[in-house]
């Protein structure tokens, strides 16, 4: 029977693989020594009474075909070009964690049924946030978390990377709900129901939104970005922030395709990470202070862009001007006549 | 894929920027700035198709930038032969390279990709002609053609190497 449910939720773990969930690419032992922590936690679900439909035949192949999947990790480097090409923007990897609602509808949703071992870690997860200012970004809070879903607090040892997985939860959460926000915006200001910003102004409510989000955490934020520095963590803290940025570039209206595309959100980037670094020591009324170093350093971008660009037409204009004093020097001295 | 397409266009147009530099006031400024319109074409669709698809360009914009002019260039000095045979090898490279990602693109699914594999299908047609432009006016009749031909392409491939992964 373990077996079986066993089958049933990694097959629908792979359906619900999607579009490339970064989680998944741990090896194939940790996933066993989750799925007994997770069996676990289930075995405590099943004692709340709850009929789990079993169709032999699905669980039969689906197991196979959990096989061939963990074999085939080259595989999730294709759907990774494939997501290049497809004109789905990136943001969309982004809303892997939240529940694939399509098969919850298939069992009926009643409560705690969990189809997938991500959105179970979600949930956990999810719950484990309220706990952050109670015992910090740490597995406590995630234990804390599972137990208020009436699973056993052992179900923390699910997560590998024990508070860097509550961390990197919460940013991804946090820069689905400002792409969101963003492209709703941006849906307006196409149907003609709102006025475009000027992109100073974008970016600047953009950081701003995001950074309110951390505003609840505030106390603990800096232990959490301890934890993104950890030499493990860093691939996936770079890989997020720099999602959020490209977001907050498209939604900007950025569709530069040479080097400024570097250098914008290069700069960006920097506005963010010193932005936030104001934030953690702000003491002022509703963080004013960071709101005013942050409309500076957007002011000192839009500057410099400006600076520039005059250094580059005015650089055009004295080489045209040393162009035509040359053609004068030949015309003087008579060379262009030799035609 | 598409960041090579754009960086291989980009570089197209700047090896004819460097050929009319030096042979722009020639017989043959018309022709390579017929080719070169048509680059400029190519270039503009892949900016469109980059941010339309939100793919980085590559970061060695600049130095595909600076190379192809002086290549351009360079090869122009040699005379018409030797623009001409840049041309032919630069233009059987991309063509090449157009064929396999045409190949590329059939074996992994041929209805998602049906605007793609048109687009890249009518560039690779045009860079052909370019190509067979190139032969008819008096490519191969330069001296060392054949080397020079297997450097350029050599540097084609190598650039293309770098591309797909910076």
């Amino acid at each position: 029977m373990a077996a079986l449910l066993r089958g049933l939720r990694v097959g629908r773990a792979l359906r619900g693989f999607g579009s490339g969930e970064p989680r998944l690419a741990t090896c194939p032992q940790c996933n066993g020594l989750r799925r007994g922590f997770h069996c676990a936690a289930l075995r405590l679900q099943e004692d709340k009474d709850k009929s789990i439909p079993v169709p032999p035949s699905s669980a039969a192949s689906s197991t196979t075909t959990y096989h061939e999947h963990y074999q085939a990790h080259p595989s999730k480097n294709n759907t990774a070009t494939h997501m290049q090409e497809a004109p789905a923007p990136e943001a969309g990897a982004k809303e892997a964690p939240q529940p694939n609602t399509s098969y919850a509808d298939q069992s009926g949703e009643q409560g705690e049924e969990y189809e997938t071992e991500e959105q179970l870690q979600a949930h956990i997860l999810n719950a484990a946030l309220d706990f952050v200012q109670l015992h910090g970004w740490t597995l406590e809070a995630i234990s804390a978390g599972a137990e208020t879903l009436g699973l056993s607090a052992a179900s923390s040892g699910m997560f590998q990377n024990g508070a860097g997985d509550l961390v990197l939860h919460f940013i991804a959460q946090c820069n689905a709900q400002l792409t969101e926000q963003m492209a709703e915006q941006h849906n307006q200001v196409q149907l003609g129901q709102a006025e475009p910003k000027k992109t100073a102004e974008f970016l600047r409510d953009a950081v701003e939104t995001r950074l309110r989000m951390l505003t609840p955490y505030m106390d603990n934020w800096p232990q959490a970005m301890s934890i993104l520095l950890l030499p493990h963590n860093i691939p996936d803290s770079l890989k997020h922030l720099s999602t959020l940025v490209d977001d907050i570039w498209y939604y900007a209206g950025d569709r530069s395709t040479d080097l400024n595309w570097y250098t914008k959100r290069a700069a960006l980037t920097g506005i963010y990470n010193t932005t936030e670094l104001v934030m953690i020591q702000d003491s002022s009324e509703d963080f004013q202070d960071t709101w005013n170093f942050l409309e500076n350093r957007i002011q000192d971008i839009v500057n410099m862009a400006g600076a520039a660009k005059q250094a580059a037409s005015t650089g055009e204009a004295v080489a045209q001007g040393l162009l035509g004093a040359a053609v004068t020097l030949k015309n003087l001295t008579g060379i262009n006549q030799r035609r | 894929m598409l960041r090579v397409d754009h960086a291989g266009e980009y570089g197209a147009n700047r090896i004819y920027a460097g050929q009319m530099a030096v042979l722009g006031r020639s017989q043959t400024g018309q022709l390579i700035q017929e080719m070169w319109d048509q680059e400029k074409k190519h270039l503009a669709k892949f900016n469109e198709i980059l941010a339309e698809n939100r793919v980085r360009p590559t970061l060695l914009l600049p130095l595909w930038n600076v190379a192809g002019f002086l290549l351009g260039a360079g090869t122009a000095l040699l005379g018409k032969e030797g623009a001409m045979a840049c041309t032919v090898a630069v233009e059987e490279s991309i063509s090449e390279h157009y064929n396999s990602q045409i190949r590329a693109l059939m074996e992994e699914d041929p209805d998602r990709y049906v605007e793609l594999l048109k687009l890249i299908k009518e560039f690779r047609d045009d860079e052909m002609e370019h190509h067979d432009t190139g032969l008819e006016h008096d490519a191969e009749s330069l001296p060392g053609y054949k080397v020079l031909k297997g450097a350029i392409q050599l540097g084609c491939t190598a650039a293309i190497f770098v591309s797909q992964r910076l």
